[in-house]
């Protein structure tokens, strides 16, 4: 039955996705051969009114506030899954996961790298709220507000344990993911969070066959490994993270005091959950002194060495911009390395511009990138430095806690503990006493 | 809940059954949404396979009948299969519309399932004993510092190999050799081409000898209606000018490869024009002013201020009339364009009469998008559209003014007090400073990269020179070209605005000078273009007379020489059209 159960999973994963390409078909418009009539262009449709955008913000407020009393208050994974449900259902089917916060990143960033672009206001308050809650009550966002977080805490069936090494070497993968993100949004070369968003091709029933593979994966997995995407991909997530590490209060395992039960040290799915922990020995720790002393040394080389990358990546990552990969485009057709036109070389070539002008453009774009990389590659090499710095250093606890940084306030772990159970009065208040 | 979380509860009666019921409507929902899926999958393939199949069996059959339009038996058969096709997209649409309604609700029910199912399966927690922390978050962190090291170093890894495997095809150093905007381009599409430069780069020689009597050199002659002293603008294979009398102004449309005239239109007098009687100076006539392209449309303007605006096969698309202008000789500043936006230098009257105005025009309406009044008099020169300080300017000359303008709405950017009198010639940009004129007085470079009235902080020269009174400046970036209407070509250093030489040449001249190639291209009254090399002092390299005569400055695009006489349009160059 076990196993009928997880082949009829996969199959509906995959017919989900069917669906989902299935709705991406256009209707082409007629061809009137013999009278010659030109269909009129489209109009396009109107901006959506104004005042459901400000909605949006008001029920992301509303949502965030809601989510941070059943964190911390309430203490209610029940009502906590209502409202990821409620998140899902508006901010993901019905908002189409358009504005989210994760997006709003490259909007930000866009805005700050290029005097042009105004950011809307729902955009940056957007991007604002989450923080701004974080840093007061943990990522209550993520918990559940966040649809993207929502699906994959829904599908998390029969999460298991990732090795906490293995974690901390694929959180990684986040920070090239936020630093491309924002490399690609400064050089106004592309919204990526945007474009291979895993799941808004569910949220919108239409998307690219490979988005919809990518999101049925990550889905796939999810149900073995709790949320996937939030943990290692997220880069919405990782400044989350690092905001919740000075969050004013923070979720709590126990409503009062830990009696070291350890009924809860697996029932976290996301691995947040942290042993007590003792003091080093002498030895190891002198040797420890020594190895946060090479590290410390080792973060200016990894920051250059990381510049370095970034710069010498540069012909990489602007082949991202449209401007360059039609410059390449260009180029192969006047060199015959294609034989065939393609639609932009086509339209660049009706303006009378100059292929060298083009070039040279591109040349620029190829140098904006060089630079950009120096920074996104010097801050990847800071990171990777100061993981290592972090990895290090010894964190004395008395209690088992939840991790300030990696918990996203799902509340599995409360019904765990029997003190809450006391005060939930399903137990006698000696339970824990004793 | 700690105290439900037991294995006991599926083995209770109540507990067994409701158990059942979650794994059943787990099965259930799970076949239900296999089933939708299925016919999705189908109509999926049906539609990828057979349906694209007739899809193209209809192309073919179309392109069968714009070859024989009047084949009504094959009309009819393709209107009968193109109405099958149609209606088989709609059905499959359709259906695959409300399978994924239906999928997505079967989906919900199965995850509810699978979640009540495991519900019943948990487990209560129940931990080991003699477990050493200590010992596991070392050996943890240990593993976790080589993790992120061999993670960075598998990025690393990954980088570097991408790095070398992929990058830009396109040559990168393709900058090296460009200075200047204005010559960089194939077409000519406004007065003194791109940036109103006078600039032109081509890849290979340009013509430097011809013949107007013979024929030698000449590719192409063909009459121009009315005159006109604008100059042609091109866009690919087409040339354009403007001609205008007192009664009518026309706009022509050229081949460049044939010369042949393919299309003439009418701009009609606008009502407003008709109630002022129209007196222009014979040296400026009805038509002056340079037309613009933007590859879609072209637009002229004629001294009684009416603006026109026609595509590329000759149609009008909208005219307006901006009032008949007061100008003492009459209106020859010619038109600019950027992006979207026409934009128009209407300088008239005294600069107390409050007259004077800057426009921007939607290109594609004729509305007026912006318009800024301009403490000026009338002045006869054409603004320019430069990138300087990380922004784009229309630059303006005028009486007392040189003012910079953002041409995306009109509002200033600076403005400096340094030029008077009757200002003809236009200015240009250096890349480093902007040059303006004041006839017969000076000569001033400004640095576009200030604010507000910058006469006292980025007026970075002016030099007392024999400043001509209608031809414009030329420049390479390091060296100003002017040229007066009686012949005196002088030089001036761009850093300081310092003489360098000074050359007499004969005949009088209302023609711009061009830099081709790094060579001075000089066109007299008298039709004669004096080419010289200007690498060290001026050197005649040629004289080649056309026969006719010439007031308009010329146009250059795709290797080829443009040049408007009184009466034809002359083609020059090779025969062989790129």
């Amino acid at each position: 039955m076990r196993r009928f159960l997880i082949f009829m999973y996969f199959s509906t994963f995959l017919s989900v996705g069917a669906g989902a390409v299935l709705g991406a078909e256009r209707f082409p418009p007629p061809e009137f051969v013999e009278t010659h009539h030109q269909i009129p262009s489209p109009t396009l449709p109107g901006p959506r009114v104004d005042v459901y955008e400000y909605l949006d913000v008001v029920v992301l407020a509303a949502a965030l506030c809601l989510s941070s009393y059943l964190v911390l208050k309430r203490r209610s994974r029940k009502w906590i899954l209502g409202l990821m449900l409620f998140s899902l259902g508006y901010f993901g089917f019905w908002r189409q996961g358009c504005v989210c916060p994760i997006g709003a990143i490259q909007n930000v960033t866009l805005s700050l790298f290029d005097s042009d672009y105004a950011i809307p206001l729902t955009a940056l308050l957007f991007f604002l709220l989450p923080l701004l809650f974080t840093l007061f009550f943990g990522r209550t966002f993520c918990a559940a507000v966040c649809p993207l977080g929502a699906m994959q805490d829904l599908v998390a069936l029969k999460p298991m344990k990732v090795a906490r090494w293995l974690e901390s070497g694929l959180r990684l993968l986040a920070w090239v993911y936020l630093g491309s993100a924002v490399l690609f949004a400064a050089t106004g070369s592309a919204f990526v969070i945007c474009r291979y968003d895993p799941f808004v091709a569910f949220f919108r029933f239409s998307g690219s066959v490979n988005m919809i593979v990518v999101g049925l994966c990550l889905l796939g997995v999810g149900v073995f490994i709790g949320r996937p995407y939030c943990r290692f991909l997220c880069p919405y997530g990782l400044i989350l993270r690092q905001i919740s590490r000075i969050s004013k209060w923070r979720v709590t395992i126990t409503p009062d005091e830990c009696i070291k039960c350890r009924l809860c040290e697996d029932s976290c799915p996301y691995g947040a959950i942290r042993e007590p922990s003792g003091q080093w020995d002498r030895e190891y720790y002198v040797k420890s002194k020594k190895r946060l002393g090479i590290l410390i040394c080792l973060v200016p080389v990894l920051v250059f060495l990381g510049g370095l990358g970034g710069w010498l990546l540069r012909g990489v990552t602007s082949e991202v911009n449209s401007r360059v990969r039609l410059a390449d485009r260009i180029y192969m057709e006047e060199t015959g390395q294609v034989e065939d036109t393609i639609d932009a070389s086509d339209a660049f070539r009706s303006t009378g511009v100059k292929a060298e002008v083009l070039y040279e453009e591109s040349a620029g774009i190829v140098d904006s990138f060089g630079r950009g990389g120096w920074f996104v590659g010097g801050f990847l090499g800071l990171v990777v430095g100061l993981k290592l710095i972090g990895l290090s250093v010894k964190r004395g606890r008395s209690d088992y806690e939840a991790e300030r940084a990696s918990c996203v306030a799902c509340g599995r772990c409360f019904e765990y503990c029997p003190r809450e159970q006391v005060r939930l009065k399903n137990l006698r208040e000696a339970v824990g006493k004793a | 809940m700690v105290g439900s979380v037991d294995n006991n509860s599926v083995e209770g009666n109540a507990g067994d059954v409701f158990y059942r019921t979650a794994v059943r409507t787990a099965v259930l929902s799970g076949l239900f949404c296999l089933i939708v899926g299925g016919f999705l999958i189908y109509n999926y393939v049906m539609r990828t396979g057979a349906d694209e199949r007739r899809v193209n069996e209809l192309d073919e059959l179309k392109v069968e009948v714009q070859n024989k339009p009047d084949d009504e038996q094959l009309i009819a058969r393709f209107r009968k299969l193109d109405l099958q096709v149609r209606k088989t997209r709609v059905r499959r649409l359709d259906f695959s519309r409300r399978g994924g309604y239906l999928l997505f609700g079967g989906a919900i029910v199965f995850f509810a399932g699978l979640l009540w199912v495991v519900s019943f399966r948990r487990k209560v927690a129940y931990p080991k004993g003699g477990i050493d922390y200590d010992e596991i978050q070392i050996r943890e962190s240990a593993l976790s510092r080589r993790s992120v090291g061999v993670g960075a170093i598998g990025l690393a890894v990954a980088g570097l190999l991408l790095a070398i495997t992929i990058g830009p095809e396109f040559p990168t150093g393709a900058s090296d050799g460009l200075t200047l905007s204005g010559g960089l381009v194939e077409t000519w599409s406004s007065f003194r081409g791109l940036g109103g430069s006078g600039v032109y780069e081509w890849k290979d020689e340009v013509s430097s000898s011809w013949n107007g009597k013979s024929g030698e050199g000449i590719i192409w002659k063909s009459e121009v209606s009315l005159s006109g002293y604008g100059s042609p603008i091109v866009w690919k294979d087409r040339v354009f000018v403007s001609g205008a009398d007192a009664n009518s102004r026309e706009v022509y449309c050229f081949d460049a490869v044939s010369g042949e005239r393919l299309w003439a239109s009418v701009l009609p007098k606008i009502a407003e024009a008709n109630a002022v009687e129209l007196e222009v100076m014979e040296d400026t006539g009805y038509a002056a002013s340079t037309m613009v392209s933007d590859g879609r449309r072209v637009c002229a303007i004629f001294a009684n201020g009416n603006v026109g605006c026609f595509n590329f096969e000759g149609k009008r698309l909208w005219s307006v009339g901006l009032g008949v202008p007061d100008s003492t000789y009459g209106y020859a500043s010619s038109l600019a364009i950027y992006r979207n936006i026409l934009l128009i230098q209407y300088d008239q009257s005294y600069a107390d009469a409050g007259k004077s105005v800057i426009k921007g025009l939607n290109v594609l309406t004729g509305d007026i998008l912006w318009q800024t009044p301009r403490p000026v008099s009338s002045s006869w020169c054409s603004p320019i559209v430069i990138k300087a300080a990380g922004r784009e300017q229309v630059i303006t000359c005028s009486d007392p003014l040189m003012i910079a303008y953002d041409p995306n709405n009109g509002a200033e950017l600076w403005r400096a007090d340094c030029l008077g009198g009757e200002i003809a010639s236009s200015p240009i940009y250096t890349g480093e400073v902007v040059i303006g004129l004041e006839p017969y007085t000076k000569l001033v470079g400004v640095r576009p990269d200030g604010h507000g009235d910058v006469t006292k902080t980025h007026v970075a020269w002016s030099v007392d020179a024999g400043a001509p009174d209608i031809c414009s400046p030329v420049s390479n970036g390091e060296l100003v070209f002017l040229l007066t209407t009686d012949g005196t070509l002088s030089c001036f250093k761009v850093s300081d605005g310092s003489a360098v030489w000074e050359h007499q040449l004969k005949g009088d001249f209302k023609a711009s000078p061009s830099l081709v190639n790094g060579r001075l291209y000089i066109l007299s009254e008298q039709g004669v273009m004096i080419i010289a090399d200007i690498s060290a002092g001026f050197s005649e390299l040629a004289q080649c007379a056309l026969g006719e005569r010439c007031y308009a400055s010329p146009a250059f695009a795709d290797g080829r020489i443009y040049i408007r006489g009184v009466k034809n349009l002359y083609c020059i160059g090779s025969d062989s059209k790129r």
